[in-house]
């Protein structure tokens, strides 16, 4: 086994535990921890496929922003520490160990049945050619989704200015 | 000849997997809305894991997957921003964000 493949052992190990930690942790900043560290193991992940440039951005636009934005909520939403006790029963919590376990169980069949790609192929994408399929092929995808994060940041004021009494 | 371990496209794909059983379980049984929200970015990464992954080993020759992962990324901004607007809104509503509770729309 060389070093390469022990290095990525340990971000596949980082990833599902940061994942685990995310959900099972009593204390929400740990929950966000957790996912702090399975997007660290995304980004590893990333660089193994060769996609450096996708690594940069889930550790920027993940890491840098979402979560960031989820523990400024924390801080806002005031004391959680009262209750800290995340999961609400022992039923609830086999309910969702039985969906998700059936779930998984189903995918899990076609992930075994699929196949398995055309041995090693090269494939070297830089930010150069992301922009370009950006700006030819997928040109409508990529409005939309500026037109989305518009209407995202004017909801989000306009729920902003809802809760100061103002309309 | 040896392929090396990082070379499966299964491996990705149960990596991927195991972010959506996590994500699922998360959101049935998580008591506070922040805490669905943590388990629905684990989904949304599990999602675009899953589109690199298979851009990469099976048609490795257009970045349509890296360029949607991007897509995705984007996406799961704006949720968040929206979603921790609304839950600030409920937190200012009714002092606490626990998802059993909310049960009344307009209120």
């Amino acid at each position: 086994m060389t070093t390469a493949e022990i290095i990525f052992l340990l971000v596949v190990v980082v990833t599902m535990g940061g994942a685990a930690t995310a959900i099972l942790a009593g204390s929400i900043i740990y929950a966000i921890l957790g996912l702090v560290t399975a997007m660290f193991g995304m980004a590893g992940l990333y660089v193994y496929l060769d996609s450096g440039f996708l690594a940069m951005m889930q550790i920027l636009i993940y890491v840098g922003a979402v979560t960031i934005l989820i523990a400024f909520a924390i801080m806002l939403v005031g004391p959680l520490y009262r209750r800290p006790r995340e999961w609400t029963t022992l039923g609830k919590f086999a309910a969702a160990l039985g969906v998700a376990g059936v779930t998984f169980l189903v995918f899990s069949r076609f992930v075994k049945a699929t196949f398995g790609g055309c041995g090693v192929p090269i494939f070297g994408f830089g930010a150069r050619d992301i922009g370009r399929i950006f700006f030819t092929d997928l040109l409508l995808p990529f409005e939309l989704i500026s037109l989305l994060v518009v209407v995202a940041i004017l909801g989000a004021i306009m729920l902003a200015l809802i809760s100061q009494g103002r309309s | 000849m040896h392929t090396l371990l990082y070379e499966h496209l299964q491996i990705y794909l149960f990596v991927a997997l195991f972010l959506l059983f996590c994500g699922i379980a998360g959101v049935i049984y998580r008591r506070t809305l922040i805490g669905m929200l943590v388990s629905m970015e684990l989904i949304l990464n599990g999602a675009s894991l899953n589109l690199v992954a298979i851009n990469r080993f099976v048609c490795p020759e257009n970045p349509y997957g890296l360029a949607f992962a991007l897509i995705i990324m984007g996406l799961a901004a704006a949720e968040a921003a929206l979603a921790l607007s609304m839950i600030i809104l409920i937190y200012r509503k009714y002092h606490h964000i626990e998802g059993e509770n909310l049960k009344e729309l307009k209120g």
